[in-house]
Order: structure tokens, then sequence, then C-alpha cells
């Protein structure tokens, strides 16, 4: 029995050891490193077509498919600003919203929440041996936990920009969508990375220039 | 009364790598002892092979491996091997176009975790007491956790999977007397995926190690 001891002990440390050694991605990126951006376009259309392009003066707040309000916070602010930029160096020139512009843009801030429920027996028998009853002066005692649950609230949020093409609306009668970009991560509204973020969804739209 | 280890020269007309194969392909296997049940616990180090490395190139120093391991007599023991080896890699942001025309722009990251649960059995080779030489083959499943990360965003892919594993190694006693000894070991995992667009998981690897018995 002596014998077993040592061997099982081993295998068990090595276990934990070497599985809790496993690299987690998430715990090995950057806040930067975390965001995605996505970019759609309609493969049928030029943007040599257009030359003029507006930008909504707010933000959408969009809550769970639902729309909440139009915001003008700090990230805001900062990003129609980038955005502007962006395209108007790329031969696009930026005119009021009265001016018939050929493109129409749109950004919203888009939440969704998740519910998740969590058992706390579960919990506790994950993180057993985290916690020493010796340090309560209960030497051999065991913790006990009754079946009770937690309710925890995730919300994830993106930051999506809609292109329509106005020029050909009127004889349509539909605001076609001719570009979109989405974004997602971390720090993903920090006012901060607002012009990065305006930069990197049209930079690797390279189609989305004037000539 | 525990059987000692018996080291007996190889026929000299017998190529050693020649008996090296035959062991693999006819399914024998490396320390042997009758009646005895060994545990060997292995440090294990891996790199990937073929279009694994496609999804990561770079070696893994994270794993271990063990095997349970009963003396059916002085040379053939059969036995369980299991492990872990966790593989990684960070790619660059990259824009990637996916077949529907979308443009992403991501840091990938790939994260594979593979865990053998294997029938196995070894063949010792050599004769000597200082080291004795050994060809293993394990075969049986490998249960694969493959996550593949665009930023924070992660898809998974986890299958069971059947393969095998031809190892060769060589055994140091502690002591000339000793049942306990030092393994060093190379293996290559062979590791058909056939999912997610990968053809197979496989990879070389080295272990180091202990072995040691657990019961007569």
């Amino acid at each position: 029995m002596k014998k077993m001891f040592l061997p099982v002990m081993w295998v068990g440390m090595a276990s934990w050891v070497l599985a809790g050694c496993t690299k987690e991605p998430v715990n090995h990126l950057t806040e930067e490193e975390t965001r995605i951006y996505i970019t759609n376009h309609d493969s049928t259309v030029s943007f040599s077509a257009f030359h003029t392009f507006s930008v909504a003066d707010s933000v959408a707040v969009i809550n769970d498919n639902q729309f909440v309000q139009r915001d003008q916070n700090a990230f805001d602010q900062a990003f129609l600003a980038a955005l502007k930029t962006q395209l108007q160096a790329r031969g696009f020139t930026l005119v009021d919203k009265t001016a018939k512009p050929d493109l129409g843009i749109n950004v919203s801030r888009l939440y969704n929440n998740y519910t998740g429920l969590v058992s706390y027996t579960d919990y506790y028998g994950d993180y057993y041996g985290y916690w020493d009853p010796y340090y309560w002066g209960y030497p051999g005692y065991s913790y006990y936990f009754p079946t009770y649950y937690g309710v925890y609230n995730i919300t994830q949020g993106g930051l999506s920009v809609d292109m329509f093409d106005l020029k050909d609306a009127s004889g349509t009668n539909q605001l076609k969508y001719v570009w979109n970009g989405l974004v997602r991560g971390e720090g993903l509204f920090n006012p901060a990375n607002a012009s990065q973020e305006a930069q990197a969804l049209l930079s690797q739209s390279a189609y989305l220039k004037t000539n | 009364m525990r059987k000692r280890f018996v080291f007996r020269s190889l026929s000299r007309a017998a190529h050693p790598v020649l008996l090296t194969v035959l062991a693999a392909l006819a399914g024998l296997a490396g320390n042997a002892q009758q009646g005895l049940l060994r545990l060997n616990l292995d440090y294990a180090v891996a790199l990937p092979a073929g279009a694994f490395r496609d999804v990561v190139s770079h070696g893994s120093f994270r794993g271990f491996d063990a095997s349970l391991m009963y003396g059916l007599n002085d040379r053939v023991s059969i036995g369980f091997n299991t492990g872990f080896q966790d593989f990684y890699q960070k790619y660059p942001r990259q824009v990637y176009t996916t077949s529907d025309g979308s443009d992403i722009s991501a840091v990938v990251t790939n994260s594979v975790q593979v865990v053998p649960l294997m029938a196995k059995v070894q063949y010792r080779l050599g004769s000597s007491r200082v080291w004795q030489p050994y060809a293993g083959l394990a075969a049986g499943g490998y249960s694969v956790l493959y996550r593949q990360y665009l930023g924070e965003f992660a898809g998974s892919n986890n299958r069971f999977r059947f393969g095998f594993r031809p190892e060769l190694g060589i055994y140091i006693p502690f002591s000339g007397q000793g049942e306990s000894g030092l393994t060093i070991s190379g293996v290559y995992n062979y590791l058909p995926f056939h999912s997610a667009g990968i053809s197979s998981m496989n990879s070389f690897g080295i272990r180091l190690g202990a072995s040691f018995p657990i019961r007569e």
C-alpha cells in the first residue's frame, strides 16, 4: 500500500501541474489582439462610382436587437471623426446629409446580454484546494456548501458600420447596402482606440476608394 | 520472490534495427520483468509533423506520459498508456478572406490538447546491465481538443481518433540490481484527424522519465 502511494501521488501531481500548464490563448493576448475586424461588401458595386458621403451625426445604441437611443459619447465622437478622416483619405468628399451624398453611413453600438446559472456546489468542487481549513483553526474539517445557484450576466459589445448607396436609391426605392464593417473584442468602446479601429476597418477594404 | 532482470544477448546474426522494426510490427515491445507491474512517468516534448505543422509548427514543451505495464516475461510487457500534450501557436494579425467573401482581420491562435488512451506493448531488446534498449508500440485512441481563436473568439473541434505510436527507448537502471530506472525514448504519434480541413495531427516526441515497480 505504501508502495502505491508514491506513484499515485506522482501521477496526480504531474496531471495537476501539466494540465494547469495548458497555455490558454485568451490569457496570452493583448487587448488589441483580442479584437477582430470583419468587413463585407457588395462585390457587384464599383466604389469609384461614388464620390461623396455623409455620416450620421450620432450613433445608434442597440441592446438585444432593440433600438435604445441615439448617442454621442466620447467614443462615438472620436470614432465618427476618425471614420470621416479615413474615407476622405481614400478620395471621398464629406458633404452634409442635405447635399445628396452618394453614400450614407450609419454607425451602431450593439450590445447582447447573456444570462447564465452557476451552481455553487460545482464551484466549490472546482476550487476546493484553494481554501485551507487550517487557516480558520479547524484542521481536518471540510467545507460544506448547500446546493444553491447564482445568476451571472455577461454583456458583449460590437461596433457596426453600415454604408448604403444613396445615389441610386431613388430609382429602386431601396437604400442598398454596399459595405459593412464590424468590430468586436476588448477595449472596443475606449475613445483611445477609436482611430485605430476606423483605420483597421478601412485598411482591409482596399476596394473602398474613388479611383 | 521478485525476479531480477535477466540480461540476454541478442542473436549476432540479427541486425538490431531489423529486430526493432519486427518487434514493432509484431506488436511486441520494453523493460519487462515477469509478473511485475511497473509505472513509467515521463516528461514529454513533441514536435508537430506533416499537415499538423500548418496548424502548429512550434514544438510543445508542455506534456507528460504515463504507462502502467505488466511484465509477461523478461522481455515483453503489456499495459495501458496515457498522457497529455499541449500545442499552442499564436499568429500575428492578418486579414483572412472567407469563402463567403468576408474579410476578417484577426490574431489567430491555435490550441491543441492531445490525450492518448492506448494499449501498449514493449519489447526489451538489449541485455546490458547499464542500459537496456527497448521498442514499443501503443495503439488506441487519441482524445483531441482543438480550438482556434480569432482574437478572443473561439471555435472548437473536439474529436476522438484512432491511431498508434511506435517507440524506441533506453532504460537505464538507477543501480545495477535496481528495479527502478531512467527512461529516454523517442516516439512518433500517428494521429489521423480528418476534420476542420486538417488531415492529420502527427508528431514526433521525446520522453524523459522514470520507471519503477508498484506491485509484484
